[in-house]
């Protein structure tokens, strides 16, 4: 594929980025660029320049600014419009603002041309932000889209709509979306559940949580599997927030995976031999959230659990994903002795792979069975050493997290020193947080006795006192204040 | 949820990049240039993922080209205290889904082509992916959207001959 299809001008700028060896010559490239932009949003009125407002097929010839009245330059207006927002998203992209084009961007998504219609809306969506008004003047646009006969000017709207709706423009929108979720097109009720969903995040009075609910289980039997499947990505997101009101999808949802696993899907859901792994996942993670403390759900979820498993290993990471997802489910759900040993299973032959993404796998899942099931963790304590000092941080972060949730009383001595190891010697904020915490949560649990408290958490204070909670400081007071007797305490010297 | 899907090259610079939950700028080109170097740093026996300022990443390398996908809690489960249940290996394939998509459509996918047509692998990405969620897998579906897309825009301009 070359560039053929591109302006001279575009093509020597694809170029110079392309063959440029340094940020400070993009930065010089991208802002000769800019100059050249501006120009022609300047230069609107000159046939050189992108023409005003562009002007629609179906209100005769001509009008608009720019340009004779000849198709030809009409064409060529348009294209060079396109192009223009595209060089703008170049600019944009690279780290630069391409503000002063935004307006052209908004003209755009008017257009009749669907491409161009489409090109606009990107654009708006990349580039404005949350608070620019723009975005508010695109409102009656995507209203007049969402009303459209024609399927790909619905479909470009529902997509700006997700994009670039504010709480305050779901009242607008709510009802054209909501109608679209019976539209005959599976290409476009596929997308009008996430509107519509995107539109409840945003606005809960207004796209109220049982309307949600209620569409939800139409659209979660609608005929074509693809819509089905999307529908799946906004029932795991409510249900993890409250899973009431799904129990008795436990049936329905069962019966999918069934089919899907039993290659009863068009042949197009196959990837490498595994029939829709990406709905498998999602089903089973809503079997968790659903089958969570429930005996009764997860009843009527364990066989399925178990054939899912045994079919998904076929030996490719695709099939992994799958029997990972449900050793994660597994461990959630009420306990199945028999599944909990398939899992466990599972979980040793990650933990012990070569791959060291299957042995990342491995690691999170004894992560989540040790929680509830801390007998399946004595069995690989050389693997979990080996990956604590694997030279892969990734791997080693995990394994700190499994470590973590594998504290005993008899442990906890050496855990803590582990992780208190790794916080010493670690620059990542967010790193250094997440250990601090979880040094507290583990000494106030364990604690063997007063002094290993007290030391340890003053260790911490020095390490990263900024992330200590206040009462853990009022406890070490309170602790050093009534004095155990044994030793003097130095005081700590922190704030 | 996904919070970012991005193409760098190994020279560190941005090829595509789509943002699902909103970013100021100089947000964006911090963390496009830190996560690349980090995917860089790590060799090809280590894990395809990592985390990075509260994102779980996951990356994969094609020639020159990384894809990285970066993930967070669910907006509507981060209100409730929810972790992030994304599924990493599920997201490695997934990237690998999208690329062998874009080669569909390109007839074998480079660099140079998602250059050239930059547009078009944003329509590709908007047809697989919304507001953070994946709703399609199948190539034939996203490649038929896209398809419908091209055929109409060339009857727009035939119009004009």
């Amino acid at each position: 594929m070359s560039g053929m299809h591109l302006s001279k001008e575009f093509f020597e700028l694809l170029k110079a980025i392309g063959e440029s060896k340094s940020k400070q010559e993009e930065d010089r490239i991208i802002q000769r660029e800019i100059a050249t932009l501006k120009k022609k949003m300047d230069g609107s009125s000159s046939k050189g320049g992108l023409g005003g407002k562009l002007p629609t097929i179906g209100h005769g010839g001509g009008g608009g600014g720019g340009g004779s009245g000849s198709h030809n330059a009409l064409n060529q207006n348009r294209k060079k419009a396109k192009e223009f927002l595209v060089r703008l998203l170049y600019v944009e992209m690279l780290g630069h603002d391409g503000s002063f084009g935004y307006i052209k961007a908004v003209e755009l998504a008017a257009s009749s041309s669907i491409i161009h219609k489409r090109t606009g809306y990107l654009l708006c969506s990349c580039c404005l932000a949350p608070e620019h008004e723009f975005r508010f003047m695109l409102v009656n646009q995507m209203q007049r889209d969402l009303a459209s006969s024609s399927i790909l000017e619905i479909c470009s709207s529902l997509i700006a709509v997700t994009n670039l709706i504010t709480s305050d423009m779901v009242p607008a929108m709510a009802s054209h979306v909501e109608k679209l979720m019976n539209h005959g097109s599976e290409i476009v009720r596929k997308k009008a559940v996430i509107a519509y969903h995107r539109m409840y995040q945003l606005d809960e009075h207004t796209v109220d949580r049982k309307d949600l609910i209620d569409v939800l289980r139409k659209v979660l039997c609608d005929r074509d599997p693809s819509v089905m499947g999307s529908s799946l990505n906004v029932i795991e997101s409510l249900a993890t927030v409250d899973p009431a009101p799904f129990k008795d999808l436990v049936a329905s949802l069962i019966s999918i995976l069934k089919q899907v696993i039993e290659h009863r899907l068009p042949s197009d859901f196959e990837y490498h031999r595994v029939p829709a792994p990406w709905i498998q996942m999602k089903i089973v993670r809503i079997l968790a959230v659903v089958g969570k403390n429930d005996a009764n759900a997860s009843n009527g979820m364990y066989e399925i659990l178990g054939e899912c498993m045994r079919k998904a290993d076929v030996g490719i990471n695709a099939g992994y994903a799958v029997i990972y997802e449900c050793v994660r489910t597994i461990t959630s759900i009420y306990p199945n002795p028999t599944l909990l040993d398939a899992a466990a299973d599972a979980i040793s032959r990650f933990i012990t792979s070569q791959s060291q993404n299957l042995k990342y796998f491995g690691v999170t899942g004894l992560a989540a069975i040790v929680e509830s099931h801390p007998q399946y963790a004595t069995a690989h304590q050389m693997s979990v050493i080996e990956c604590l000092e694997d030279r892969d941080e990734t791997l080693q972060r995990r394994t700190l997290d499994l470590l973590y949730k594998m504290t005993n009383p008899v442990n906890v001595q050496f855990i803590t020193e582990k992780l208190l190891g790794f916080l010493r010697n670690t620059t990542d904020e967010f790193l250094k947080e997440d250990l601090t915490n979880k040094v507290c949560t583990l000494a106030e649990r364990y604690a063997p006795n007063n002094l290993w408290y007290v030391e340890t958490i003053t260790d911490l204070f020095e390490m990263s006192g900024d992330f200590v909670q206040q009462e853990v400081a009022q406890n070490l007071m309170t602790l050093i204040a009534e004095g155990s007797g044994d030793d003097e305490e130095d005081e700590n010297g922190e704030e | 949820m996904i919070s970012f899907i991005l193409m760098v090259n190994k020279q560190g610079q941005t090829r595509c990049s789509k943002y699902y939950q909103w970013l100021p700028m100089e947000e964006r080109v911090a963390l496009e240039s830190e996560i690349i170097r980090k995917c860089l740093s790590r060799s090809e026996l280590q894990c395809s993922f990592l985390e990075y300022r509260g994102y779980k990443t996951i990356y994969r390398r094609y020639a020159s080209l990384f894809f990285i996908i970066g993930t967070k809690p669910d907006i509507d489960a981060a209100q409730v205290g929810g972790e992030n249940k994304e599924n990493e290996l599920g997201l490695l394939e997934f990237i690998h889904n999208l690329v062998e998509t874009m080669d569909k459509w390109a007839g074998s996918i480079c660099e140079l082509d998602i250059m050239y047509q930059l547009e078009e692998v944003h329509f590709i990405l908007d047809e697989m992916v919304m507001n953070g969620y994946i709703v399609e897998t199948c190539k034939g579906a996203t490649l038929k959207a896209i398809d419908l897309l091209e055929r109409e825009s060339r009857k727009g301009e035939a119009m004009f001959k």
